[in-house]
């Protein structure tokens, strides 16, 4: 290729650098923000990697008699008081440990100031082969192995309140076992008796690498889902941005093909003097993720910021990015003008879009389709087929994302021919005939917006679903939310507990302390179904309609925070006398400081067999905390996804003026005011995005029901939370912005100078 | 050189200088355009001729002098001394223009095409839509009004751009080059519809081309060179 030619086709003119440096600035911030994203992706699965041992469950610790249909002790529902499984404690034996195995008890409920902590006890014998990730050989009774993040906190706070339920420190856990820099994560070391006790301990041989476990599959789809909400505005910059100034640079080509260049060869200089900029700007993104990258590790992401290492994609992916964006926007930029069948006076074919047709509600309509058929497996039909369910569920929404994509020109055609009919002004005129005759180029520009949005809604309708199952309530007849439990272990007498009890009311914001009676410990057999309590202490629980009787009963569901308030009942046997100490129930003032003692205090009363738990740590712990904390990483997604869609459409919009800068010019210099160019502008862009936005949303609600009935009947899909209308509302202020800031380009570039041939 | 007619100028230009960087495009041009007339501006490449078009039309504030407009009827304005706000106005309601490339709007049909200026001007779209199906007609379009540009031939195409510019009955053309794209025949088709049409209106129109053949449809007309008026007038008919 001649590079004299090449030269006068890339740099021809003042107005060629500027598209130039559009294109290059345009690819810079897509290939930065694709491998921050690619970094991002890397980095979650690194951590979750690195955080796999947390998720070893180990064996059983006892050996169940064949003849039982009883099952090992339940220690997997943390909510409940240990299990009334009456193997646990009578007829199993345990099993004994080993050189080759240690004692683990994983403690669900470690609550500090409502963030959840990571805590496993472990036993072992001094001969011990077993190695804990990131601290080798298990601490010895009363010693610990904190967190880095962990031991700040512990050393920034009252022992009382942290520290005592630890012991003494050993040492910091490893970065290697640590999911990230925030994670709150201590090891303790404890005797075999201690772990044994509660019957929630298990033999473990050597710890799990899988990281998800059974979910492993939903987890990665749920992030395959999320990045691609993001991703798609990426791939969607890039391509818009390549075809930046695309009527200036026909007009270019033809002056090329007048004086002699074959139309090969007029391909080949569109894909080098688009390769040229792309590759700069490549690069360019390249530096500027990684001098970007310490700044998105600080990023938290369910809870915890990544270490900068994650985030690193490493120089082989930076080079596939880097090949993968020029090569393709090279080969399009090659292949468009091949197809625009540029000749020596211009654009010899016109070149019209294929007009959308009714089939484009296809993949939308099969995916809805798909969506309810699993919704009627489940709910309707009532059974069960988990091979099925889940293609159909994940299936039908991947369809419903593309669908959305795929419809989006027809129902733009559809809206601009409705508009057409009655538009009124010239604006309007002339708005609804372009985007009559190209809906898909229209609906492009908006297309990563409207993605965005579907998404976010998808997560804000799914997590709508856990604040209104899970949010505990302060009335009488539950457990209030501001008070601690912890069930009594076998053997503690009334006096210890009674002690224990006393000493947890002189706490510093504790208002009550109670103890229930039963006729035996709440993890044997005897354990009878109902709590017993004096009814002097029942307004300390929060009951408001007392029995006269001296001692009162409440059925044990009360500890198991039901949803449904509970009565009291005069107690048959006028005293206490024969029962045993059940429960500790600790009634504070909801300050942090005072749960958080009175967590440490019962934790290391000697007396009790569970950890204490509150009402609210049940959001901690439960399984949906992970769409939780997915719908932060959405709505981070959908931060990132819609400023870089914003940019899209800036860059859309002030392609379509400077495209149309001689036919805009020529209607001013006639008289059309620059207000009506304006209105114009923002029309098309408008009418595209409020056309499909209303269905994103529409949509995203609807999956995110059909989504959690297929999980569980019992959820309902209710209003967002406030963060979804505030991410919704700057989703539209951004897209406003965009068309606003290119009004500038309007009077400057359609003036007289723009009608003139060059 | 002074250019002037014996009655009274729907525009006068006097002393116009319009200089483009250190190129003087204009250097103190008179002239007087009649009412009804149809003047040809001739003169080479690079002479100033669509200079003095602009500002003729407005779309140019000069350096130095003033052009006035006398609408029938009306009293004169010193359209160099108005807004672009105003400008905008005059150049919609009492001006059309015609220009050699890329006029129409691809994606609007022939008859949204011819519309539009209606439109601006605040007339409502069915009565828009029934003048500009008439113009079209009367330009022997008819039934071409659906079509978009790229569905014409350069001719129609121009025939459409010519109803535009006629469509609100301005006072005064302004066509520039307006046949310079066409073929001959082509060319004398556009022409004769576009005179017949301003005779019979009363239309004045200001046109600029190279071509002699193309001059020689006008009443008068004015070569420009250098900046000036080379050549004195020439009644034609």
């Amino acid at each position: 290729m001649n590079p004299g030619l090449l030269k006068l086709a890339v740099v021809g003119s003042r107005s060629s650098l500027g598209r130039l440096a559009g294109i290059t600035a345009g690819v810079a911030v897509g290939v930065c923000l694709l491998l921050l994203l690619w970094g991002g992706a890397n980095g979650l699965s690194a951590r979750d990697n690195r955080g796999a041992w947390l998720r070893e469950t180990g064996s059983p610790a006892v050996s169940v008699p064949a003849a039982s249909d009883a099952s090992v002790p339940a220690a997997s529902n943390p909510a409940a008081p240990p299990a009334s499984d009456p193997s646990a404690s009578q007829q199993a034996t345990p099993l004994p440990l080993t050189p080759d195995t240690v004692l683990m008890r994983a403690n669900p409920v470690e609550v500090f100031r409502g963030e959840l902590i990571n805590r496993r006890d472990f036993a072992a014998l001094g001969s011990t082969n077993v190695r804990i990730p990131g601290v080798g050989r298990p601490p010895a009774p009363g010693r610990y192995y904190a967190s880095p993040a962990l031991q700040r906190l512990i050393e920034s706070t009252p022992r009382d309140q942290l520290g005592d339920r630890f012991g003494e420190f050993a040492g910091t856990i490893d970065d290697a076992a640590l999911p990230g820099p925030d994670s709150l994560i201590v090891v303790t070391g404890a005797t075999e008796a201690e772990l044994r006790q509660g019957g929630t301990a298990f033999l473990v041989s050597g710890f799990t690498t899988n990281p998800y476990g059974g979910s492993a599959a939903a987890y990665v789809t749920v992030l395959l889902i999320g990045a691609m909400a993001v991703f798609f505005p990426v791939l969607l910059l890039i391509s818009i941005v390549t075809g930046l100034g695309a009527a200036q640079r026909r007009e270019r080509f033809a002056t090329l093909r007048l004086i002699g260049a074959s139309p090969q060869a007029v391909s080949r200089i569109a894909a080098v003097e688009t390769a040229v900029p792309s590759l700069l700007g490549a690069a360019l993104g390249v530096v500027l993720a990684a001098l970007l990258r310490p700044v998105a590790a600080q990023i938290p992401v369910n809870g915890t910021r990544m270490f900068d290492a994650d985030l690193a994609t490493g120089w082989a992916a930076g080079t596939a990015v880097v090949g993968l964006v020029v090569t393709a926007s090279a080969v399009a930029a090659g292949n468009r003008t091949t197809r625009e069948g540029i000749g020596p006076l211009g654009v010899t074919r016109a070149v019209h879009e294929k007009t959308p047709t009714p089939w484009r509600m296809v993949p939308l309509l099969a995916g809805l389709g798909a969506m309810t058929a699993a919704v009627v497996i489940i709910r309707v039909l009532e059974v069960r087929v988990p091979w099925l369910e889940s293609p159909l569920l994940i299936g039908g929404f991947m369809l419903i994302l593309v669908g959305i994509v795929v419809i989006g020109p027809w129902l733009t055609l559809c809206v601009s021919r409705v508009g057409l009919r009655r538009a009124r002004s010239a604006a309007a005129v002339i708005a609804a005939s372009r985007i009559q005759r190209t809906p898909v180029a229209t609906f492009r520009s908006v297309s990563g917006l409207v993605i965005a949005v579907f998404v976010v809604s998808v997560f804000a309708g799914g997590s709508s679903i856990i604040q209104t199952t899970e949010a505990p309530t302060a009335r009488p007849g539950l457990l209030q939310p501001a008070s601690l439990h912890a069930t009594v272990g076998t053997g503690q007498t009334p006096d210890q507990v009674t002690a224990a009890a006393s000493k947890a009311a002189e706490l510093p914001g504790v208002r009550s302390s109670v103890v229930g009676y039963g006729p035996a410990a709440l993890h044997e057999r005897d354990a009878g179904p109902e709590i017993y309590l004096r009814a002097a202490d029942a307004p300390g629980l929060g009951f408001e309609d007392i029995p006269g009787t001296e001692v009162v009963a409440v059925d044990s569901a009360f500890l198991r925070f039901s949803t449904q308030p509970l009565a009291l009942a005069p107690a048959p046997a006028g005293t206490l006398d024969g029962l045993v100490p059940v429960v500790m129930v600790v009634g504070t003032d909801g300050t942090p400081e005072a749960m958080d003692r009175a967590r440490t205090t019962l934790n290391r009363s000697g007396v009790t067999a569970t950890p204490a738990t509150s009402p609210s740590d049940i959001q901690l712990q439960s399984a949906t905390r992970l769409v939780q904390g997915l719908a932060v990483l959405a709505y981070l997604g959908m931060f990132v996804a819609v400023a870089i869609a914003g940019l899209s459409l800036a860059v859309a919009t002030a392609s379509a003026v400077l495209d149309r800068r001689r036919v805009l010019g020529l209607m001013r210099l006639m008289g059309m005011p620059v207000s009506v160019l304006r209105r114009l502008i923002t029309r098309e862009a408008a009418v595209p995005l409020l056309t499909v936005l209303l269905l994103s949303i529409g949509l995203g609600f609807l999956v995110a029901w059909l989504m959690v009935t297929g999980i569980n009947d019992a959820y309902r899909v209710t209003w967002p939370a406030p963060d979804y209308f505030i991410a919704l509302g700057l989703s539209l202020l951004l897209a406003l912005g965009a068309v606003i800031a290119t009004f500038g380009l309007i009077r400057g570039n359609t003036g007289i100078s723009a009608t003139r041939f060059e | 050189m002074k250019t002037t007619s014996t009655t009274s100028p729907i525009l006068s230009a006097r002393g116009l200088h319009h200089s483009f960087g250190p190129t003087q495009a204009l250097r103190g041009i008179d002239l007087d355009v009649q009412a009804g007339e149809v003047l040809a501006v001739m003169g080479p490449s690079g002479s100033g001729k669509s200079t003095l078009l602009h500002c003729l039309a407005g779309v140019f504030i000069p350096d130095a002098g003033a052009v006035t407009y006398r609408p029938p009827g009306r009293s004169g304005l010193e359209i160099s001394a108005l807004r672009e706000s105003k400008r905008a106005r005059l150049r919609l309601t009492d001006f059309g223009f015609v220009f050699q490339f890329g006029q129409l709007l691809p994606e609007l049909s022939a008859v949204d095409n011819v519309s539009i200026p209606l439109l601006l001007a605040g007339t409502r779209r069915p009565e828009a839509m029934r003048r500009s199906s008439e113009l079209l007609e009367r330009l022997e379009l008819d039934g071409l009004g659906a079509r978009l540009p790229g569905e014409l031939s350069g001719g129609q195409a121009q025939r459409v751009a010519v109803a535009r510019a006629l469509v609100t009955a301005p006072a005064v053309l302004f066509a520039d080059e307006p046949t310079g794209s066409l073929d001959s025949l082509a060319s004398e088709n556009v022409l004769t519809l576009m005179l017949e049409f301003v005779r019979e209106t009363g239309t004045t129109v200001v046109m600029i081309t190279h071509d002699a053949r193309t001059a020689a449809y006008a009443d008068r007309e004015v070569i420009v060179r250098d900046g000036d008026i080379a050549a004195g007038y020439r009644v034609t008919a």
